[in-house]
């Protein structure tokens, strides 16, 4: 017979005073800083610019080569600090360019979103429609932002009708994919819940299709509008008499490349003010349900854990011994 | 008080040589303020049979009629996982399933989160409370709407076996209490003897096997030597009928 009797053991556990956390010591002051995440985002910046530097030195001293094809940090920003001030040799300056660009890219960011948003849900609702455009969806995938550059230039000619296709041809095919991903996966669960509960349908679609389908519509505005700004950029750089596109390739033509580089840096901060100050409030406000990552660990509150009967005398401990 | 009638409840999944019968000819009457426990294997129809009654499911024959006191809409229904809209906070989770948003129902659904002793969490997110704590609001949302009728299925089989049994405590005091119809789903034989007067036992292929009442007085408790034999008789009762897996 297996005695299941669980003895009280006489050893302790010795714990030390000194634990494991306190006697880590807290490292000095500098190394703190130099090894945090900010100091080495902050780092980036001038670490680019030294190797700039070192590079343009070393490429003049070792080949026989004119220098002032190369540009130089200071003649980039000379060139950024007077377009932002609106003094510039182009047609058009820095707010006008930007303009007529951001303006093509709204119109067409905003067709794929509803054009994207309408096909995708028919395809994750029906078989029929999945069936009839996924093989157009996926030639549209494939598809290089140049070929449709090319293409709707020689097409559609100048003007603002071919930069406009392109932003709608190039986003629209992630916006059906992502949405019709989205209708697949809308929580069956959840439906089934609100059945039980004599939900009606029109507020089951308003408050449980609709906020389900918003991570992927979110995630399919935020592709259609990197993916279609580029094929924009390409449009205006190849068939474009104006726009952000036209205005760099105008100085590639002047071989100015602190005019290119200048451009291009205009391009990272559009990119980085659009993601940090438009996109990323609104993801944090609309998904503000999610749990945080560094949410510590959730315990159950409140609970009562008395396990002893209700309202009766607990038993003797003689009473449930030797009962495993 | 609310009455269940079930009528010759048949329902088969699939066609052909795929045909699984998951309810045969299901007859059964329940009604007043009872607490009936489903139990028996896996795949024996349980939940299959709550579905149904609830609307989520429909059946292949047979009809069922679920009559309430007064205009109620639906039976409660508590499920195995909470099903809480993530993106919505407690008390809106709790309003979700209302009929309406007046400062009546809010009143009714802030007591049902007091009595789960969540009053003061109704303006968390899901994702911000323990698995435990969003099952006690999947509870307080089936009394919400205060209905005659309430099903669950299986509500306590994903949670540690402390948080259990309290809220086995909380339930069979919110039952004692409001004197509905509780039809609760379970695997846990202990579960059923503790919280039931009456368990029925299916077996596989959807046969209604056993209806056995439980003459013991509430609240049980799983060490006293009465609901201890009261478990080992509908456990015998499962291998008398070949229930218990080989």
């Amino acid at each position: 017979m297996t005695d299941l009797a669980v003895q009280p053991s006489n050893q302790t556990s010795k714990v030390s005073a000194k634990g494991g956390a306190a006697r880590k010591k807290q490292k000095p002051f500098v190394v703190r800083v130099l090894k945090s995440p900010t100091f080495a985002r902050g780092l980036f910046l001038p670490a680019v610019l030294v190797f700039w530097l070192i590079s343009n030195k070393m490429i003049e001293d070792s080949w026989d080569f004119d220098s002032s094809v190369l540009a130089t940090p200071r003649e980039v920003w000379d060139f950024m600090y007077a377009e932002i001030s609106g003094d510039t040799v182009a047609p058009n300056n820095l707010y006008q360019t930007f303009g007529i660009s951001l303006r093509r890219l709204g119109i067409g960011w905003v067709v794929s979103m509803i054009a994207g948003t309408a096909i995708g849900l028919g395809m994750g609702l029906s078989k029929a429609v999945n069936a009839f455009f996924h093989d157009w969806v996926m030639a549209l995938l494939a598809m290089p932002a140049l070929a449709w550059a090319l293409f709707l230039s020689l097409i559609l000619g100048f003007g603002d009708t071919g930069p406009v296709w392109a932003v709608v041809l190039a986003g629209i095919p992630f916006v059906i994919v992502n949405v019709r991903e989205g209708v697949r996966s809308t929580p069956t669960d959840l439906f089934d819940m609100s059945t039980a509960f004599a939900v009606p349908r029109s507020k089951q679609i308003r408050h449980v299709l609709l906020p389900s389908l918003f991570p992927f519509l979110f995630a399919a505005a935020r592709y259609a509008l990197s993916i279609g700004w580029k094929g924009l950029v390409l449009i205006e750089l190849f068939g474009g008499q104006d726009g952000a596109g036209w205005t760099f390739k105008f100085w590639y033509d002047a071989h100015r490349l602190h005019g290119v580089i200048g451009y291009s840096m205009f391009f990272v901060i559009f990119a980085l003010v659009v993601e940090n100050l438009i996109l990323e409030p609104i993801s944090r406000r609309v998904f503000k349900w999610r749990p945080r990552l560094d949410a510590p660990e959730l315990v159950e509150e409140d609970i009562d854990t008395n396990l002893e009967k209700p309202n009766r005398p607990a038993p003797a401990r003689s009473d449930v011994a030797g009962t495993i | 008080m609310a009455d269940i009638k079930i009528t010759n409840l048949h329902k088969e999944f699939g066609v052909g040589v795929d045909k699984v019968v998951a309810l045969e000819n299901v007859n059964l009457e329940l009604g007043g303020h009872v607490f009936v426990s489903i139990v028996g294997p896996s795949g024996c129809g349980k939940s299959t049979l709550l579905n149904i009654l609830s609307g989520i499911d429909t059946p292949t024959s047979g009809s069922m009629t679920i009559t309430q006191e007064g205009a109620k809409a639906a039976p409660g229904y508590v499920f195995q996982a909470a099903r809480l809209l993530p993106w919505r906070t407690v008390m809106d989770n709790l309003l979700f399933v209302q009929s309406d948003k007046s400062d009546e129902t809010r009143v009714r659904c802030q007591k049902y989160l007091d009595m789960v002793q969540l009053g003061d969490k109704g303006n968390k997110y899901p994702g911000e409370l323990s698995g435990g704590m969003q099952q006690r609001v999947g509870i307080a949302r089936a009394f919400s709407i205060e209905p005659d009728v309430m099903f669950m299925d299986e509500p306590f089989s994903h949670l540690d076996a402390i948080t259990a049994r309290s809220l086995r405590r909380e339930l069979h005091s919110m039952w004692a209490e409001t004197g509905k119809t509780i039809v609760f789903v379970t695997h846990d034989v202990g579960e059923a003897v503790e919280l039931s007067n009456r368990i029925l036992v299916f077996a596989k292929g959807g046969r209604l096997e056993d209806d056995i009442n439980v003459e013991l007085e509430f609240p049980r408790d799983p060490s006293d030597e009465a609901v201890a034999v009261a478990k080992a008789n509908v456990l015998r009762k499962f291998e008398e009928l070949d229930l218990v897996a080989s």
